[in-house]
């Protein structure tokens, strides 16, 4: 691994001629995985990724280099100074010096998932294959898999600060498939955590098995759903995905700072029903987007982004804070040492309501319960979004009937919070993998059951 | 390549030989990349990279066990192979996988272009700024260009193993995406197009300009247009979107697996007469061509629909020899991490022999889809169903009129080639919307959209 030195002589070499900043971040990680296909081992995977990005900054303009080429310290010294001099020509005459290393261990990991053997993984996912494949007869096929890594990182800038730090997520997931002649549908579960193999191991994969088989065989019965503008009932956990796509995107400074969010100075404004409060929180032990310092050495944050209604705050990294004049909030990262850092998020929730689940179904005449999500995207600019919806059912009378299958959601950001005029007491995190400019991050979704009176429900019915 | 990393890769095979690997093979990919972002005509973002990794496979107790390493280091070899041994002594894969020996020929092509080696921070700078400059000038309704990157990008491939075979290749390209924002009153829109370039002389820079300026001025003014079963039009880039969506369906392994609604059905007629589907791992005019896949098997050139009847799947040597045939080239990893498997190369539909502009008057009244969003999530790749968020403008009487937004279409993907009615004659190899997949206009009567 580079010394001290050496990373003091290559953030030197940044700022040799251009920049006002420089900054290093080291990163070797090594992962694990293991996937069963029908109850088959039919890929495993061992990978060590290592490699080092050089950031300049010189205000909010930014030069990023990267390489995996960590022994050659005069190859990674040149690459820093060409950096530079893309910005000006002149030399600076700037030396960087470090203050000592600070460590921090974000992720404290009982058992390391690395050091556990896949066959003890492999048996565990097997169990929960066939519990899966039992749940019915017309369960006909099932994939299981785990992957998990160790990450250590080091981050290191021209201010003088010297961060380590120790990372670990363990992933674990189920999908049960359905088949009729015709039809195929499934059902998913991807729990995942910030902790070691011990995640895996407390994981109680039957249940999750059962539940994948049941939406799995109820969508298979399911009718085309139908389409047009309704009230919305979505479920708690997983649910959330609405407000990550529909709200926290937008509230990110990589969109704000260039004032290309409909988010956009709206601080203290009302942008929600007085109904919803949200967080942004990496704060939360253990739980799957959270850590202790983020990728630009700054310590992480419990952002609480809107409160009953009114914009309190924005995610904000180093640019952004250059950009937007107001400190960073701790959320810079990046999925790893070939993206220079952004403004992301971490776990992203609404706080729980005062209703319950029950209470907001009663009081639905018509409309779609979604019970369980997929993935969506937003256009930050124009606030236009959509998701899938997993399994879905009717709402007639303020009761639950019959499943409908292949429901899309659509809408404006701005509106849909707006919208929101029920918000449940059974708050849920539920874990996802979120891709935007730095790659693909580990983030939480969550909240707890809400009603949207009003959305553009997108189907074949 | 430098003789230190070949010298590497045959100390790797030479180590794997005694630690009892029947068989083995290394896959090393290096990618050197430099990127410019304009915004507000400065620069506002460089990124120079330099980057390789290497991955390990070895056959050991009859299983292919893989190992990946970016730290590519004399004490990495050890790792390597405790880590493939590892992976083959949990494997349980029934069909028997080799590594591959060769082909006697492979195709040959210009694949790495030495004028585009020319380009440097300066001229890329020079293209950005002017590129970012004129879409703001294009119309004042444009707000802000918050994308606009130009970018090379080089590649080298060197696929060794036990067997003798050595695959090299080099390829490049220039690229292009260019995104902005316009505002009308409160109205905001956006649009963003890429492309790749394997010449210099195929770039031009007022074209890119015109057809994104034009595009999200087109956008303004967007609605909703009331829930309806229509025709519609599916342009070149929304179309060829949903096809790559759904190519996984012609995969040999999800047959295999029971994942693709295909599985069992060759000779049977899958689509209208008018559709034919091939895959070509050569193309003239595409930049992405590859002699040989990730196996070593020579690029081939597979016809998947033939006027509607389903011919062939895309195979690699492992599911090739179930089926007892010749793989069709299709054997590849995505990226030098992933375990090898089958993706498909330039996919396209073959040309129809409409305009865009004779599918509308053929279609006469309907919606013209130019996007459609969220493909990750609001597909089912197996049954075929898909509720997906589009845009568009109407067609009415033949004739583009209003732009629409926020609605969505929902349909069959199986369905919908059955149902095709006409092609349209536009692919365009420079678009590369989602991969290599291609499609030309499409028009499909009776699709439900959800709107107001």
């Amino acid at each position: 691994m580079l010394s001290q030195s050496s990373i003091e002589r290559i953030l030197t070499a940044a700022l040799s001629r251009g920049g006002d900043f420089s900054e290093v971040y080291i990163e070797r990680c090594k992962s694990t995985s293991v996937s069963l296909l029908n109850g088959v081992v039919e890929s495993t995977g061992s990978h060590l990724d290592l490699g080092i990005g050089i950031r300049i900054l010189e205000g909010d303009k930014c030069v990023y280099v990267y390489s995996n080429d960590l022994y050659h310290e005069d190859k990674l010294i040149r690459m820093a100074q060409n950096a530079s001099a893309s910005l000006s020509q002149v030399e600076s005459g700037k030396t960087v010096y470090l203050e000592p290393q600070i460590e921090y261990f974000s992720h404290k990991y009982k058992i390391a998932p690395t050091s556990v053997s896949k066959s003890e993984k492999v048996a565990k996912l097997r169990c929960a294959s066939e519990t899966a494949t039992a749940y019915s007869s017309l369960i006909t096929q099932t994939s299981a898999s785990t992957a998990a890594n160790e990450k250590d990182v080091w981050i290191a800038n021209s201010d003088g600060l010297y961060v380590a730090d120790h990372r670990s997520r363990t992933r674990v997931m189920i999908q049960a498939i359905a088949s009729s002649e015709e039809d195929k549908q499934y059902g998913y579960f991807g729990p995942g955590s910030a902790q070691g193999h011990e995640f895996f191991e407390e994981l109680d994969m039957d249940d999750l098995a059962n539940q994948a088989a049941k939406i799995a065989t109820t969508m298979l019965s399911a009718k085309p759903c139908p389409s047009g503008k309704m009230p919305v009932v979505i479920g708690n956990a997983f649910g959330g995905v609405i407000f990550h796509e529909a709200c926290g995107h937008a509230l990110e400074a990589t969109s704000v700072g260039i004032k290309a969010s409909y988010f956009t100075d709206k601080l203290g404004q009302q942008i929600a029903n007085p109904l919803v409060t949200a967080y942004d929180d990496a704060k939360i032990a253990k739980e799957w987007g959270s850590y202790e310092v983020d990728d630009e050495g700054t310590p992480s944050q419990t952002n609480l982004l809107i409160k009953d209604g009114i914009l309190n705050s924005y995610l904000i990294d180093k640019i952004g804070s250059r950009r937007m004049n107001m400190p960073s909030t701790g959320c810079s990262r990046r999925q790893n040492y070939t993206f220079a850092p952004t403004s992301r998020m971490s776990n992203t929730f609404i706080a729980a309501g005062k209703s319950t689940p029950e209470e907001i179904i009663a009081d639905t005449e018509y409309g779609i319960y979604a019970a369980n999500m997929g993935g969506g995207s937003v256009d930050t600019s124009t606030g236009e979004f959509n998701f899938a919806v997993n399994e879905a059912y009717m709402i007639r009378n303020g009761k639950i009937c019959e499943p409908v299958k292949g429901a899309t959601l659509i809408g404006k950001g701005n509106e849909v919070l707006m919208n929101i005029d029920r918000v449940g007491n059974d708050l849920k995190l539920a874990q996802g993998v979120c891709g935007s400019e730095s790659g693909s991050v580990a983030v939480d979704v969550g909240q707890p059951t809400i009603r949207v009176s009003e959305i553009t429900v997108g189907g074949q019915g | 390549m430098d003789n230190q990393i070949r010298k590497y890769i045959d100390d790797l095979l030479k180590a794997a030989e005694k630690e009892g690997f029947v068989e083995s093979e290394v896959y090393y990919e290096s990618d050197v990349s430099m990127s410019v972002a304009a915004r507000e005509r400065k620069i506002s973002q460089f990124e120079c990279s330099d980057a390789a990794g290497l991955s390990f496979r070895g056959l050991y107790n009859g299983q292919m066990g893989y190992a990946y390493t970016e730290d590519i280091h004399d004490e990495m070899i050890p790792f390597l192979l405790s880590q493939a041994k590892d992976n083959c002594g949990v494997l349980e894969v029934k069909e028997k996988i080799t590594v591959y020996e060769g082909d006697k020929e492979y195709p040959t092509f210009e694949s790495f272009t030495e004028e585009l080696t020319s380009l440097d921070y300066d001229s890329l700078s020079k293209m950005a700024l002017e590129m970012e400059g004129a879409l703001l000038d294009y119309d004042p309704r444009i707000q802000a260009v918050d994308d606009c990157y130009t970018m090379y990008n080089e590649s080298e491939l060197y696929i060794k193993n036990s067997k003798g075979m050595l695959c090299e290749a080099r390829t490049n390209s220039f690229d292009v995406y260019l995104g902005c924002r316009a505002k009308e009153n409160d109205d905001v829109q956006t649009y963003g197009k890429s492309w790749c370039f394997c010449k210099l002389s195929e770039f031009s820079m007022k074209d890119c300009v015109e057809k994104v300026g034009k595009r999200v001025i087109a956008k303004l003014g967007a609605a909703p247009v009331p829930s309806v079963k229509t025709s519609i039009v599916l342009d070149q880039s929304a179309a060829t979107s949903l096809l790559a969506a759904f190519a996984g369906a012609f995969s040999a392994e999800s047959m295999h697996k029971g994942l693709s609604r295909l599985a069992g059905r060759i000779g049977e007629t899958i689509a209208n007469e008018k559709v034919t589907l091939i895959d070509e791992g050569m193309i003239e005019d595409s930049p992405f061509c590859i002699p040989f896949d990730s196996e070593g098997v020579a690029a081939k050139r597979t016809v998947l629909i033939d006027k509607g009847v389903f011919t062939s799947a895309l195979h690699n040597r492992k599911t090739a020899l179930v089926d007892g045939l010749e793989s069709t080239g299709n054997g590849f990893r995505g990226g030098p991490k992933g375990a090898l498997g089958i993706s498909s190369t330039n996919l396209h539909f073959e040309n129809g022999d409409m305009t865009q502009e004779e599918l509308f008057a053929k279609m006469k009244d309907g919606i013209l889809i130019t996007a459609i969003h969220g493909l990750h999530a609001g597909i089912n790749g197996i049954s075929g169903e898909f509720s997906l968020m589009s845009e568009g403008f109407e067609i009415k009487d033949g004739k583009v009129g209003k732009p629409i937004n926020q609605i969505t279409i929902a349909d069959n993907f199986f369905d919908i080639l059955m149902k095709v009615e006409a092609l349209g004659n536009d692919v365009d190899y420079h678009s590369p919307e989602r991969g290599h997949t291609q499609s030309p206009s499409l028009l499909i009567p009776d699709v439900s959209v959800a709107g107001e």
